[in-house]
């Protein structure tokens, strides 16, 4: 590929990789380090975390064992998204566990690195690792749907309209 | 099976509330007109309609009324608690993701240094 200058590149890949993970891979048309800030600044964090939705940042420790703390607000109802950081290696790899108030105990451990790949853009990879054995299971059920890159793509034309 | 048309708040708002959780759990057992719900959760009639509608929207329980009676059962979309979380999961982080990538896109060249 020559240097796309306004290629979008937006497409995210996501896959399956064993019976308890969720690997997304995102390149981002941005620089790491404001990849970066805008993971680790509250004030950064609030304009896009609540995918629209007003954001609370209650606590955001960017520390090895320092707690994280969103409460989304959507429809009148406050949704509540918690954590820890096990690792932070500044700008590039934080790993942190994730879990939702109305399903409490159901942590997943999320890692997320960061690799300047030139011309100003970032490739960010997720690897989320569900730690209860029922919702392993689950992921093997939920894997055989089909349809699921189709249905992102309707929501990102949604998300993208709502921007 | 996970209906991935349903918007995302839907479930995922349905799912947040403990009542609507118990109405689930509830209806699982048998079928409840909304009048033995209120009783049961020692809600006003209102308030039980309220939970009922957004399950209703969600796809989880419909109703159906008969005569003066309307007895809400368990919808065509039935719960598996981990397979719904984990897609509501999934379909959270594509969303924040897009969102990162407006929000990166909009600040461009803003962010100081």
């Amino acid at each position: 590929m020559t240097a796309a200058t306004k290629q979008p590149a937006k497409k995210a890949t996501v896959s399956m990789s064993g019976d308890r993970s969720i690997h997304i891979e995102r390149v981002f048309n941005a620089t790491r380090d404001r990849v970066w800030e805008a993971m680790t600044k509250p004030e950064l964090v609030a304009q896009w975390w609540g995918r629209g939705n007003k954001l609370e940042v209650e606590r955001l420790e960017v520390r090895r064992g320092g707690h994280w703390r969103f409460v989304e607000h959507a429809h009148g109802e406050a949704h509540g998204f918690e954590g820890r950081y096990a690792e932070v290696v500044p700008p590039s790899k934080l790993v942190y566990s994730f879990e939702w108030d109305g399903m409490p105990a159901h942590a997943l451990l999320e890692t997320v690195t960061l690799e300047d790949i030139g011309d100003g853009r970032t490739r960010m990879v997720i690897d989320s690792l569900f730690l209860m054995a029922e919702d392993r299971d689950a992921m093997v059920s939920s894997g055989m749907e089909g349809g699921m890159n189709e249905s992102y793509e309707a929501l990102d034309r949604v998300l993208a309209a709502g921007w | 099976m996970v209906q991935y048309s349903r918007t995302l708040d839907s479930a995922f708002g349905a799912l947040s509330d403990p009542t609507r959780r118990g109405i689930l759990e509830r209806l699982g057992r048998s079928d409840a007109a909304i009048s033995d719900l209120a009783d049961e959760f020692d809600m006003t009639l209102t308030g039980i309609k309220k939970h009922v509608g957004v399950l209703e929207d969600a796809g989880l329980v419909t109703t159906e009324k008969v005569g003066r009676v309307r007895t809400c059962r368990l919808g065509p979309r039935q719960l598996d608690d981990e397979a719904e979380w984990i897609a509501e999961y999934r379909r959270m982080l594509e969303g924040r993701l897009n969102r990162l990538e407006a929000f990166l896109e909009a600040t461009k060249g803003r962010d100081r240094r």
